[in-house]
């Protein structure tokens, strides 16, 4: 085990963590502002519109990642927590500016003459952003509660959240006097702080919002992701029943991810909503599910600019193949999967890594799996660097 | 007892009607360095995953520090200050070796305190230490991935005890080690026995000989003996469970046997020459036909690794006939190569020790060389 080495290696020393951690924050910053302010002068109205979808999308892939990324729980029924966001917002846009007594437009073709109870609280703004957040965040940790309790894990656990999937789709389909049922919610004529929903100013309006709540999302799970909690949901990954024996109750931390990851989910179903202008039982789609993990997968696993990457490069893709060719796209998407699966099981980011290994910024992950002694020569020379600056 | 740190009382550990353990009644003192072996089976794993609650009794009740074991979680029963290393290197191949010491030394480990707060600086200070202590201070920051089966053995040690438990619970911590990690494994857990009351489970006899104290071994879910090294390695009860058939060697038989070996090993160079001297001569000494003479070879070839003192062995001899049969086999296998001058004074320590008539002493030296040259 004595190594010998040319330096005694210490760890990254502080004051280079934060230097990494500043320069993250510009790139994340400089991209969103690029997103803000360059993007509607290169794109038309309807591409930005989709940009902006897409990016939404990746807000739910950011926290498909951190489950199944960093903890290994593969949720394959995010839909749910990104329908209850959706529908939780489209509610409000119901109800805002309805004149006193009057009910949203469909309950009379079912004949409801008084507002469902559960709908009275979204008359408030505020009320309605906590439980866009709240209640995907409490559905999903209690389900986890349940399932990580009786420590249900792997294949298992992700065949109940399908199976919740399920029973959601079905309960929402099936209720047209409570939500409409199957035709969904629609947003686009609504009027949110005085605008109609579907108008251009509001449409921009909902676009800064998704890249302001992106940025905000990739900040959170980074936080999560770093420091000891992350590296709790690594081994958790790596391997539960030791994690037990050191003291630690795995269930809880499972529950927490899982929430916050609903959570995250939650708030890009809401923006995706008013950016597509309807929200329905089709959110909660088996397929649709699948399809945030397979945006994941793409990108790379445990890697959160991957996930992001992944949701917005397979849309893209698929957006413009279905344009062209509007049958082939499933085909494609199979096999794009089987190509990742196959040949970059670490997604395009951990290919970009494995190729161009540290040169990277700390936004695709840090540097990996490099000796510890390469690094503390580069700290050393760069400190070596500094002085020389200094003596001049 | 009381005051004892663990007791584990007439416990019962049935799956689906096979006893795992069987009315097993364990008691162990604050401070005790404890091996447990037993054959393969014999219950040793199943009674760890009772200590640290994996497993609940069927029946009987374990306690630790007083309190009873069942009604407490994995992860309750590790902060009551019960650490386990798993029989397989089990430190999370993703995280450094720091990062494994660093999880293991926090102090809260509720999920709020682990999300919210820095580690403190004394257990950096610890995890430092520790780092040099289990030699890994300088792959400190790598993925433990990249660590060798030995290496990640002293992790995991190291995590047990970064924990700071008050009993460590190690399973066949040199399974699969060179000999030199072996040796180090070994200094490391007497190192750690200072200060920690623990329980070793070990396979390797000459590891157990190396740390034991004291030694408890298990059969078919029960204690079978407990005692010193010494007393086990002679119980004939203990002989038959591992050779999974009737001891054939009588106790007086292994003492000659052992009194031989210490005199192969007197010069530090136990040769296969000698030992294939111990072994034919022993063979034909105890048993006539040449089937029981091979089934006896192969059962003393195990017990040919272990070196006792001649003060020890000697005087246990009962018989005159025992006493000349020691002393010709001890002067066959010294003769089958040359003999040096340390073999020469072992030699003559058994002699006095012995204490026969002279002209015996050179009859047995002459017949000894006699059966050497045939």
């Amino acid at each position: 085990m004595a190594v010998d080495l040319p330096i005694q290696p210490r760890r990254t020393s502080k004051a280079l963590r934060q230097k990494r951690l500043l320069i993250e924050a510009g790139i994340v910053v400089a991209i969103a502002l690029v997103l803000i302010l360059v993007m509607p002068l290169v794109l038309t109205g309807f591409r930005l519109g989709l940009l902006g979808r897409f990016l939404s999308l990746a807000i739910v892939a950011l926290g498909i990642d951190l489950i199944w990324g960093f903890t290994g729980l593969l949720s394959l029924g995010h839909g749910i927590f990104f329908a209850l966001g959706g529908y939780a917002f489209a509610m409000y846009l119901q109800l805002t500016e309805l004149p006193a007594g009057q009910l949203p437009e469909f309950f009379s073709l079912y004949g409801v003459s008084s507002l469902p109870w559960f709908w009275q609280p979204f008359y408030s703004l505020p009320f309605t952003l906590l439980a866009m957040v709240a209640i995907p965040a409490i559905v999903a940790g209690l389900f986890g509660y349940l399932v990580f309790r009786n420590r249900i894990r792997g294949v298992y656990f992700s065949i109940l959240t399908q199976a919740a999937l399920v029973v959601f789709f079905n309960f929402f389909n099936g209720q047209q006097k409570l939500i409409n049922g199957t035709n969904g919610l629609k947003t686009a004529t609504s009027v949110f702080l005085g605008q109609q929903v579907g108008g251009p100013e509001m449409r921009y309006f909902f676009y800064v919002a998704t890249v302001i709540a992106l940025a905000l999302m990739y900040a959170l799970c980074r936080w999560l992701t770093s420091g000891r909690f992350g590296r709790m949901l690594v081994a958790i990954r790596d391997d539960e029943n030791r994690v037990r024996f050191s003291g630690y109750n795995p269930a809880s931390f499972k529950v927490l991810v899982f929430a916050v990851s609903g959570a995250i989910a939650g708030i890009a179903g809401a923006l995706y909503t008013v950016q597509s202008g309807i929200i329905s039982p089709q959110a909660m789609d088996i397929g649709f599910s699948i399809e945030m993990v397979i945006w994941v997968a793409v990108g790379g696993r445990a890697t959160l600019i991957g996930a992001i990457l992944g949701a917005v490069l397979v849309n893209i893709a698929r957006t413009m193949l279905s344009e062209r060719f509007p049958d082939v796209w499933l085909f494609f998407q199979g096999a794009l999967f089987l190509l990742v699966v196959t040949a970059l099981p670490d997604g395009i980011v951990g290919w970009v890594r494995s190729r161009f290994g540290d040169r990277l910024p700390a936004l695709f992950g840090g540097p990996s799996a490099v000796p510890a002694y390469v690094a503390e020569m580069e700290l050393e020379a760069e400190s070596y660097r500094e002085k020389e600056l200094a003596d001049q | 007892m009381s005051g004892a740190l663990l007791n584990i009382d007439n416990v019962t550990v049935s799956f689906d009607g096979f006893k795992a353990l069987n009315n097993l009644n364990f008691s162990m003192n604050e401070g005790e360095l404890r091996v447990i072996i037993g054959p393969n089976g014999a219950g040793k794993t199943t009674f760890l995953d009772v200590i640290t609650g994996k497993v609940k009794p069927t029946e009987g009740k374990a306690y630790f520090k007083g309190s009873d074991l069942s009604k407490h979680k994995e992860h309750e029963i590790s902060r009551m200050g019960v650490g386990r290393k798993f029989q397989t290197p089990r430190v999370y191949l993703n995280l450094s070796p720091r990062e494994n010491l660093e999880l293991s030394a926090n102090r809260q480990k509720s999920v709020f305190p682990t999300l919210l707060k820095q580690t403190p600086t004394p257990e950096k200070r610890t995890v430092n230490s520790l780092l040099e202590t289990i030699g890994l201070y300088e792959k400190g920051d790598i993925p433990a991935a990249l660590l060798s089966h030995g290496e990640k053995q002293w992790l995991e040690i190291g995590m047990l005890v970064a924990q700071s438990p008050d009993l460590l619970l190690v399973d066949e911590p040199v399974a699969g080690l060179t000999d030199e990690e072996t040796e180090k494994t070994g200094k490391l857990l007497m190192a750690l026995a200072e200060s920690h009351s623990v329980i070793v489970i070990e396979h390797d006899m000459e590891f157990v000989r190396q740390i034991a104290r004291q030694v408890t071994v298990l059969h078919e879910g029960s204690v079978l003996f407990e005692g010193t090294m010494d007393q086990v390695q002679n119980d004939p009860r203990v002989i038959e469970v591992y050779l999974g058939q009737e001891a054939t060697v009588t106790p007086e038989q292994m003492l000659i046997l052992r009194i031989a070996a210490s005199m192969a090993w007197a010069d530090d160079n136990f040769a296969p020459v000698q030992q294939e001297v111990i072994l034919s001569e022993l063979s034909r000494q105890f048993a006539s036909d040449p089937a029981g003479q091979q089934a006896l070879r192969e059962e003393l070839q195990n017990y040919l690794a272990k070196r006792i003192p001649l003060e020890e062995l000697v005087p246990q001899l009962q018989t005159p006939q025992q006493r000349e049969l020691a002393l010709k086999l001890s002067y066959e296998i010294i003769s089958s190569n040359t003999i040096n001058e340390t073999e020469a004074r072992v030699y003559q320590r058994l002699l006095s020790l012995l204490d026969l008539p002279p002209e015996t002493v050179a009859r047995l030296e002459a017949a000894a060389l006699e059966s050497l040259k045939s």
